[in-house]
């Protein structure tokens, strides 16, 4: 059982027994990578070029990148990792934990470079009520999971966890990020904020993997207790994802009152909610909105081998961790 | 339903979706796209229309409507390069084609256009001295057509002319005729040539290199691409450097640095009785120099060091690139590059021990190659031993390859070259040894404290000369008529050319070095229906560039002729009769002589054209001290629209980051061949979804697989093959991209030994196959299908909501098709996950 809470003995990383959580560890091991590799200093040209609504866009999302990323580390500290008893998944959930912060440091060096207004950005997540909707969303999961008398081995404890799992890492890193992404790379595609797309490829690349992380627990939880997977409990968590949407899309709204080159509100939302059909399919569910992605240009951003000439892009996509031997 | 937008004019109009798909009318009918193709693209762009938005922004929205459906079909390629073309015209011309005298106004805006430059001091006085009422006539709107949209998009960011209000004054065609006739105003006959030029390079029949393009016939004529200078170990020298390395910086040249003669950290100064604080520190100032010069031109400030590996810093020197780590050790911009001996490489393959030295106690190594360097390090190493050399460090030669190799792996660097083969081959090294290349790897040329030398460069796009574009078949005629002008031009670059530091006037001068090079490699085997990696390949790629090299060398003697033999002629090796081709008999020689194995391998030595008439002539005078490198033309190549030098296929698909943004490449061959066979629907999602790998698709037929390999299902030895039938031809290098799979250390060492053996001199960049991708956005993506899972799946279909049972993985599969794709089956290989982390989940791939 991964789920339970931790003893004496299973404090042995040998034998593994969630090998995809190991296999996991060491692949983000090998992402490793620092904000400082990213010349972001080189995209102010582009800065004073953009207009107010772009500049929005980007300081808006930054409202909710900021603080998102915290959040995620504190859900993973209280809410997922005393629950969980494997030490692979310890190790990934460490470096998962190291990558958040170092997402948030990234993000601090994009309020550091760019002349955005960081008492705004700070103040927004505490007075938008549509950013304020997200973060409470995700506490009230967070806060149940802290309640004294949440019994981890009973299966309303055990459900539980998987709610929660499916609000932080389905909700939040697979969707609400997803599209954050998507409005983040588009001004590649505009020849602008080239080295902070650089960046967004890196993070995209950890959310990857935090996402597979979180699906392959969720997984692994249904198969060892089959008794959670009630048709009701279905309707609940599928019910949560599309809570999720709702939230989002409210979001979006006030993120592109009007509209910038490419994107408005309604095409953020239409992704969104292709995105979130994804999520619901790799949970086994059938697709909900039945939407098709608009962001055709998704595809050069980010799902083709990536050709970097070299002394004019950073080079997202070499690995650390390489050995001197097999 | 009607939008606000912003007209041109400045008034607020309510446009409905039609209006955009009468945009599109003109520019769609030179496509095969039909009407309701084009119509999608308008309701795509409508849809991200915004309140009031400006129409130019409306015509952006429209050209990314297309762009985003490359993937789908090259035919959406036309499209939004013709809708280019039509915002270009618009800036430029001030009308787009659809004007009744489009053709009469394009012609006559370029004398308007071209005085305005010469007014304003951006264009040289010396483009007046033309016939331009003849000139005018010349220009071919037409072939303003044979552009993709990137290669417009690279053409109209990098190198068409703005004003001070970064207006555009060129179109694609005046471009080429600034450069033909920036190119030849030295010339007698300077409006024939003028035109000559204007054929070839028009028709994408070769085209220069970056900087050539930027600012020929611009008021100061910076043209060359290259410079390659050493730094001498003195503080004096070392501060003139940063001094010269800015200033080329400026002039959008690339660099290549060699330090090896830097003395070693902890070594003494005489002058104060302290010690240095070794080449680290140093490389750090140069780092600093080109970033700061990086944020400002076309073209980003670009250098690469060049260190021996005998060095006593050599492993603070592989730390540079390293991401973590004190930051005033490390050089984020320039590059790195180890320069290695044949003395090295024996060592490797014998297990034997590697010596490092202070440059201080050794400082003849650096001048010396082949057997001579041999000799001299050997000696070295009995000092060491007997203890009358103090400072020096001892390690196995494996141990420090393998480590290069490591690096190299996670992080590109240092690419590796090698010394031996570059100065034993040259036919230029009467003037000095050759310290290292360039920031390409394809120069080599000697340099001195009074020399940093200079090579311009151009490249023959190969599948332009094919006699028609269906055919295999090669127009020797017409490349022949390529070559030979493409090398008048280079040699007419030098007297026009105004490096701007006075080392590189001198050089220039003196040797007149160039470098023509191709590209379209593996376009051109495509088109031959021959795999990269065979014989066949090899063996066409040895004819081509044996017909090229052979006809630029006969060239320069013709223009030795005609205009006279460069300065530091006489006591070259093309004095004695030299071709490149005798050159791997001395090499294969050298390395003999000073060998501690015996297992020198032997280099493909064939001919098949009448080269002994051609040393006769050669040895009467060269008109150029150097003639042959091929380049990357990473950006060049864009613009004609094939694939880059001598490099595979990256993939069928795929993107690339350049400075100009990110773009996709769909390799148009293979889509032709598969619209044949009535394939093209049905594999163009499967391809995206393998990452532009076609191996498993089982409905692809095995003999366009064999053709079409992305770079990293190529046999590696290809790359050395490949390089290696080239580099017997060209007297300067090439740069050879490797792209591996494999991250077995061992491997990878073998390939670059290989590589050694097999005369190459040059390497650059290692791509490793990324084992992990961010999860990709227009195709399906499944977690728990891709490994065998179903989640809630049976919880639900209990219910009653999906299908019956979920037992099956294809069933899943099947019901989890977003509505996007359509998907016809679900084929074995669609089932198994991509990633490898997948992979070793998926019971089928175990």
């Amino acid at each position: 059982m991964i789920l339970g809470k931790p003893l004496n003995e299973d404090m042995n990383l040998r034998p593994i027994k969630y090998q995809w959580a190991y296999d996991l560890y060491n692949q983000a091991v090998a992402n490793t990578w620092f904000p400082h590799e990213i010349a972001l200093g080189e995209d102010l040209d582009d800065w004073r070029k953009m207009t107010e609504d772009e500049k929005g866009a980007v300081s808006f999302l930054m409202s909710f990148f900021n603080p998102g990323e915290l959040i995620v580390n504190r859900t993973l500290a209280l809410g997922v990792y005393p629950y969980l008893k494997a030490p692979e998944a310890h190790l990934y959930l460490a470096k998962q934990m190291w990558e958040e912060a170092n997402h948030c440091v990234a993000f601090e060096y994009v309020l550091e470079t760019f002349p955005l207004d960081k008492e705004k950005i700070f103040a927004q997540h505490l007075e938008i009520p549509s950013i304020k909707a997200k973060e409470d969303f995700i506490a009230k999961f967070l806060n149940r999971m802290n309640d004294t008398s949440l019994d981890i081995e009973s299966i309303e404890g055990k459900r539980e966890f998987v709610r929660n799992l499916v609000a932080y890492n389905i909700v939040m890193e697979g969707t609400w990020f997803y599209s954050g992404f998507m409005v983040a790379l588009s001004f590649r595609q505009k020849q602008k904020l080239k080295n902070f797309g650089s960046m967004i490829d890196w993070v995209v690349r950890d959310e990857s993997l935090h996402l597979k992380f979180g699906i392959n627990l969720i997984l692994t939880i249904l198969e060892e207790n089959p008794e959670l997977a009630t048709s009701e409990f279905a309707e609940e968590i599928k019910n949560i994802i599309i809570d999720g949407v709702n939230l989002e899309t409210a979001y979006n709204r006030d993120m592109f009152p009007r509209g910038i080159l490419g994107i408005n509100a309604d095409y953020v939302n239409q992704y969104v909610e292709y995105i979130a059909d994804r999520r619901l399919e790799e949970l086994g569910f059938e697709p909900h909105f039945k939407t098709v992605n608009p962001a055709q240009w998704m595809a050069t951003e980010t799902d083709t081998l990536e050709l970097v000439n070299f002394f004019e892009a950073q080079n997202t996509k070499y690995e650390v961790d390489n050995r001197a031997h097999k | 339903m009607h939008k606000k937008i912003t007209l041109y004019g400045g008034e607020i109009q309510e446009i409905p979706v039609s209006n955009l798909e009468n945009k599109l009318i003109t520019v769609g009918k030179k496509t095969n796209l039909s009407e309701d193709k084009i119509k999608t693209i308008a309701a795509e762009a409508f849809a991200t229309l915004y309140e009031n938005m400006p129409e130019s922004e409306v015509d952006q929205a429209l050209m990314q409507s297309s762009a985003q459906h490359i993937k789908d079909d090259p035919e959406y390629d036309k499209l939004a390069a013709g809708l280019f073309l039509e915002s270009i015209y618009r800036e430029a011309l001030g009308v787009d084609s659809s004007h009744a005298d489009f053709t009469e106004i394009y012609q006559k805006t370029w004398k308007e256009e071209l005085k305005k430059g010469i007014e304003n001091g951006w264009l040289s006085p010396n483009l007046e001295t033309f016939d331009l009422d003849a000139l005018v006539n010349i220009i071919n709107p037409e072939r303003d057509s044979l552009f993709t949209y990137a290669g417009l998009g690279t053409l109209a960011r990098r190198y068409l002319m703005r004003d001070d209000k970064q207006k555009l004054m060129e179109t694609p065609q005046y471009f080429w005729l600034r450069l033909s006739m920036g190119l030849s105003w030295n010339e007698k006959n300077k409006d024939k040539i003028a035109e000559e030029f204007y054929e070839r390079m028009s028709k994408l029949y070769y085209i220069p290199g970056g900087s050539t393009n930027v600012n020929a016939g611009a008021l100061k004529s910076r043209l060359s691409n290259c410079f390659i200078m050493e730094m001498e170990d003195s503080v004096d020298h070392i501060g003139k450097t940063v001094s010269d390395v800015l200033k080329l910086s400026k002039a959008t040249g690339g660099i290549g640095l060699a330090v090896t003669k830097l003395r070693a950290s902890g070594s003494p100064i005489s002058t104060n009785n302290t010690f240095s604080s070794g080449p680290i520190p140093f490389l750090h100032i140069i780092d600093s120099a080109i970033r700061a010069i990086s944020r400002a031109g076309k073209k980003m400030g670009a250098l690469c060091f060049y260190m021996e590996n005998w060095h006593y810093d050599f492993q603070e020197y592989m730390d540079l690139k390293q991401n973590a780590g004190d930051d005033y050790r490390r050089t984020r911009t320039a590059n790195i590059a180890v320069y290695i001996s044949d003395e090295f490489m024996k060592r490797v393959k014998a297990d034997d021990y590697w010596y490092l030295f202070d440059p201080r106690d050794t400082a003849d190594l650096v001048d010396l190659y082949g057997e001579a360097f041999s000799h001299r390090y050997q000696e070295y190493c009995v000092q060491a031993e007997s203890g009358e050399l103090k400072v020096f460090k001892k390690i196995k030669a494996l141990d420090q390859f393998r480590q290069i190799i490591v690096s190299l792996q996670a992080s590109a660097h240092p690419w590796i070259t090698f010394k031996d083969a570059i100065n034993v081959r040259a036919l230029n090294n009467n003037t000095g040894t050759i310290y290292g290349s360039n920031l390409c790897t394809e120069i080599t040329l000697p340099t001195n404290k009074d020399n940093v030398a200079v090579c311009n460069l151009a490249s023959i796009n190969l599948v332009r000369h094919l006699k028609a574009d269906a055919i295999a078949e090669i127009d020797w005629e017409e490349l022949k008529k390529s070559v030979r002008l493409a090398v008048r031009q280079l040699d007419n670059l030098v007297d026009i050319n105004e490096p701007p530091i006075e080392e590189a006037r001198n050089f220039d001068s003196h040797n007149r070095a160039v470098g023509l090079g191709v590209m379209g490699l593996a376009d051109l085997f495509e088109r031959f229906d021959i795999a990269y990696d065979s014989e066949a390949a090899y063996e066409l790629t040895d004819k081509v560039m044996e017909f090229i090299s052979y006809q630029a060398i006969d060239e320069s003697a013709d223009l030795a002729k005609e205009r006279g033999m460069y300065d530091n002629f006489p006591g070259s090796s093309w004095s004695k009769g030299l071709v490149p081709l005798d050159t791997i008999k001395i090499l294969e020689a050298n390395r003999k002589a000073g060998a501690s194995n015996d297992g020198v391998a032997v280099i493909n030595k064939s001919s098949s054209l009448d080269w002994e008439s051609l040393r006769s002539k050669v040895k009467n005078g060269m008109r150029n001290s150097t003639l042959l490198a091929i380049a990357p033309t990473a950006n060049i190549g864009l613009v004609a629209g094939t694939s880059t030098g001598i490099d595979p296929r990256f993939a069928q698909i795929f993107s690339r980051n350049t400075l100009g943004g990110k773009h996709m490449e769909l390799n148009v061959n293979l889509v032709t061949k598969l619209k044949a066979l009535g394939l093209w629907e049905r594999a163009k999602d499967d391809i995206l979804a393998s990452y532009g790998d076609i191996s498993g698709l089982d409905y692809i037929p095995e003999e366009i697989k064999v053709v079409y390999k992305d770079s990293f299902s190529v046999d590696p030895q290809a790359f050395v093959e490949v390089a290696s039938r080239a580099q017997k031809w060209v007297d300067q290098a090439i740069s050879r991209n490797m792209y591996l799979a494999t991250r077995d250390i061992e491997e990878v060492m073998q390939v670059y030994i290989d590589a050694w053996d097999k005369g190459l001199k040059t390497t650059y960049y290692l791509h490793m196959k990324p084992r992990h991708s961010a999860e990709q956005s227009t195709v399906t993506v499944n977690k728990s299908t891709a490994i065998g899972k179903t989640g809630f799946g049976a919880a639900v279909s209990r219910k009653g909501f999906g299908a019956t049972v979920i037992a099956a993985q294809a069933e899943v599969a099947e019901l989890t098709e977003s509505p996007v794709q359509q998907k016809e089956t679900t084929n074995d290989y669609k089932a198994c996950p991509i990633d490898p982390q997948e992979r070793a989940q998926c019971d089928s791939c175990q």
